[in-house]
């Protein structure tokens, strides 16, 4: 493979790290090689083992198996102390500064100069090293500023000052342009070409193409947790990045039954919200189901929390059967017949310290006139869906906590069962499932549609996209940028162009029909 | 044989360890050592008389921590529930003493202490803030209220308001004690059989589940602190009745006491899960240790350090046997 052999020594090598989640491979068997002066850039879909990669490099996680190798010392696991040390520095998108310090400050922070009197900062002293290490860098930003005060794009520079003073040799960049402007990806873009000037080691990972072929000098493919294959970026293209990028056995796709699809019952008009998600409109017929696929960041989940009524869209109009809804709280939308099933089940779905029971007559209780609960007819509602969706479970008393994921996914859909509504929302609805409760949980989802339900599927999940979705409407940066009708000419490569906003290069859909 | 004995033993075993998940079982077990070991060295301890006497003396704490333990599985704390308690209590005192109906004077002093909770709560929603702190706040404003209008005076109403606290039903059991169980059967059957307990438990396990799920989590949160309030005011007329006065003073150190039995019994800080049979026996166990060390004539000082300890040890029994539980999920 295209490693640059002119460079002696590697300062940083993987072998062969495998990581597990539960059922779910997160990376398996995967092994990198970064030279100094290199950039090295990791692509792959949401969820190809990027994050849990830089995870075992920062320290975050242990792997299961395999080794990283930092100059001549191999370790089997690092922890986050070990990995700052050995030079191996990670920025993460979320920035960890303290905002209540100067930039300075932050700079120095843990190693303060001292004045003659102990304990007492030099501020000056301080403040000066700054402003020479800045100005080294050609960083353009006030050492004095509070860096609450700092835009995005200057904490994001500020991190990597931070990591540079702490003699990093390795930096590790995260998504480091997904918060950031034009302008601002430019100077990140030139500052990583100085970094590299010094012979640094970059590790760059990214959703954007263009960068990854601006600045890469090799890019390294992950797909599933495996690793496809690193080029050297001179001579591999776009097209050919993506192509590795998606393509799967046919075994990851599965054919669900057909459902009679009806007239249009739900639409949703220009709907806008706070710049997050920008003049969305689509329309969903009873019976169908509606994917929504798209990078994690383009909007979709915040679209679902308006359509569900948790977030009040500035502009807009969604209109269910003949009517406009207004909706001020999911309490509206449940009576309106919208249901969600959240994304993060842990952080929105679940009562963890209360029973099946309880998880799954939540809604049904608090939408019934009803106000006595713990009956015997709740029971039997409850027995009923550890039936019918068949939850491994010892009983419906036994707490949520204590489930399977898959189990625990059944449970927050159960909710939704006891009670008709109209349209189904399912955000991410197989996140941490097993392949066999997966394939449940489509069968509910088909049975909906099935139902003559509108149903609205966002799902990260490519195969589960394509498998799944009637049409499938791709969201980026807020917009909704293209509904496919999901035929036999729509593959992967093409939805991925999409996602990742490379198709303007690349002209329209029916070109494109070579398959993997 | 032998496989009768496993079978015996093992039986035994699910039995102890069912047992052992619930905290107020550890509760139980702690209350009969105690008491045993207390009878052993002064058979006084078993007479009706100080039975009675105890559960006389953690009626008003055991209401108050009946109030705790649904906000505390709501997710929320009121530490202000001692000065809200003396502040009704002085309301109740200066209307007798005006010359109203205690009838009057205590339905007054009721909506007093559910007012003063609202105020807690609807701060804590308003500002977005932790119930911890905002009633925190509101001590000062309730007891610097208590010494305004009582003019910093005790006020005593003696043999004006005796028919709660002194009336013992078939000339033995005291009617406040009947209050206390009255109030914890009707505070079991809404936690654990009406749509509003199951919002606090789900309000208190995951909040923003909750509102997902369509519960009006502030609105709720409002009534918790209306029913606590409502708490608060009853055993302020208990506490009342049987003292015979009030001060801006009273119930100071009460709300450690009451979050301390909710704790002791199972009550989980951070929400969703909690126990009132445990709050019940938590309370029963801090009347029990106090009256132990009165018959063992140990120092009253030493009332405090022991309540502590048990706390302690408590928060020491709920760690631990939540930390087997993590180990069960994941292993």
């Amino acid at each position: 493979m295209g490693e640059p052999s002119t460079t002696p020594s590697p300062l940083l090598q993987v072998h062969g790290v495998s990581k597990r989640f539960g059922q779910t491979e997160a990376l398996n068997d995967v092994s990198l090689t970064l030279h100094g002066g290199e950039v090295l850039c990791i692509v792959g879909e949401n969820g190809a083992g990027k994050s849990t990669l830089i995870k075992v490099l920062s320290g975050a996680i242990a792997p299961d198996a395999g080794s990283v190798q930092v100059g001549e010392a191999v370790y089997e696991s690092l922890t986050p102390a070990e990995a700052m040390e050995l030079g191996l520095a990670t920025i993460y998108q979320e920035v960890e500064l303290i905002d209540s310090l100067t930039v300075a400050a932050n700079i120095f922070l843990g190693q303060e100069p001292t004045q003659r009197i102990p304990f007492l900062v030099d501020a000056r002293v301080q403040n000066a090293r700054a402003r020479e290490i800045l100005d080294t860098l050609h960083i353009d930003i006030n050492e004095r500023l509070l860096v609450e005060q700092l835009s995005a794009a200057q904490k994001q520079t500020l991190q990597i000052v931070k990591a540079l003073h702490q003699e990093s040799s390795i930096l590790i960049m995260d998504e480091p342009t997904s918060s950031l402007g034009l302008e601002e990806t430019r100077a990140l873009m030139g500052l990583v070409r100085r970094l590299r000037e010094r012979n640094l080691g970059i590790i760059y990972i990214s959703h954007h193409l263009e960068e990854v072929f601006e600045i890469g000098d090799t890019v390294m493919i992950l797909k599933d947790g495996r690793h496809v294959g690193t080029y050297p970026c001179g001579e591999v293209n776009s097209d050919f990045v993506v192509r590795k990028m998606v393509g799967r056995d046919a075994s990851a796709f599965f054919s669900r039954e057909p459902a009679p699809i009806g007239d249009v019952a739900f639409r949703a008009d220009s709907v806008t919200w706070n710049g997050i998600v920008r003049d969305v409109s689509f329309d969903v017929r009873k019976g169908e189901v509606f994917g929504i696929g798209g990078l994690v960041g383009s909007g979709r989940s915040e679209l679902a929390s308006i359509l569900y009524g948790a977030a009040r869209p500035d502009t807009g109009r969604i209109v269910l059967g003949n009517r406009e809804l207004s909706l001020r709280s999911p309490a509206d939308a449940i009576e309106q017949g919208v249901c969600l099933v959240t994304e993060d089940r842990h952080v929105y779905g679940m009562f963890p310290e209360r029973s099946i029971q309880e998880n799954v007559a939540v809604v049904h209780n608090e939408f019934t006139p009803c106000r006595v609960v713990g009956t015997r007819s709740e029971a039997a509602l409850a027995d009923s869906m550890i039936d019918k969706l068949r939850i491994a479970t010892f009983g419906r008393g036994q707490s949520i906590m204590n489930l399977s994921g898959g189990n625990q996914q059944k449970v927050m859909i159960a909710r939704w069962l006891l009670d008709e509504y109209r349209l189904y929302i399912f955000d991410e609805p197989t996140k941490g499932v097993d392949v066999g409760a997966k394939q449940e949980i489509y069968a509910l989802i088909v049975d909906a549609a099935r139902n003559g339900k509108c149903v609205i599927m966002i799902s990260s999940d490519m195969p589960e996209l394509l498998s799944m979705s009637d049409r499938i409407g791709v969201m980026r940066e807020g917009r909704m940028v293209r509904v496919f009708d999901n035929d036999s000419d729509l593959n992967e490569q093409e939805l991925i162009r999409y996602f990742m906003g490379e198709e303007e290069n690349n002209g329209d859909h029916e070109a494109h029909t070579e398959h993997q | 044989m032998t496989t009768k004995l496993t079978q015996n033993t093992n039986r035994i075993k699910t039995v102890v360890t069912a047992l052992a998940r619930n905290q107020w079982f550890f509760v139980l077990v702690v209350l009969i050592v105690v008491s045993v070991f207390t009878h052993s060295m002064n058979p006084r301890f078993f007479r009706l008389t100080n039975i009675l006497n105890v559960l006389e003396r953690i009626s008003v704490l055991g209401i108050v921590a009946a109030g705790a333990t649904i906000l505390i599985v709501s997710g929320n704390f009121d530490i202000s529930v001692g000065a809200n308690l003396g502040l009704s209590a002085c309301v109740m005192a200066i209307l007798i003493r005006m010359g109203y109906s205690s009838e009057v004077a205590v339905a007054l002093g009721i909506l007093s202490a559910i007012g003063a909770n609202l105020v807690v709560g609807a701060s804590s929603v308003l500002f977005r803030a932790p119930s911890f702190i905002t009633s925190l706040a509101c001590i000062s404003v309730f007891q610097g209220t208590a010494l305004a209008i009582t003019g910093a005076q005790f006020q005593t109403i003696y043999g004006r308001f005796e028919v709660l606290g002194a009336t013992r039903l078939f000339g033995v059991i005291p009617l406040v004690f009947i209050v206390c169980l009255v109030v914890y059967v009707a505070v079991f059957v809404m936690l654990y059989y009406t749509l509003l307990g199951r919002r606090v438990h789900a309000i208190g396990s995951n909040p923003k589940a909750a509102y997902l799920a369509g519960i009006n989590v502030n609105a709720n949160k409002l009534i918790f602190f209306a029913i606590n309030g409502l708490l608060v005011g009853i055993a302020a007329a208990l506490f009342l009745s049987r003292v015979g006065s009030a001060s801006a003073t009273t119930g100071q150190g009460m709300e450690i006491r009451a979050i301390g039995s909710a704790v002791i019994g199972g009550a989980v800080m951070t929400g969703g899960k909690g126990s009132v049979l445990g709050t019940f026996l938590g309370a029963l166990l801090m009347g029990v240790i106090g009256n132990s060390l009165n018959l063992l004539r140990v120092s009253p000082y030493f009332q405090d350090v022991s309540f502590g300890v048990v706390l302690l040890l408590a928060l020491g029994v709920t760690s631990f046997s939540h930390a087997k539980e993590r180990r069960g999920t994941t292993g």
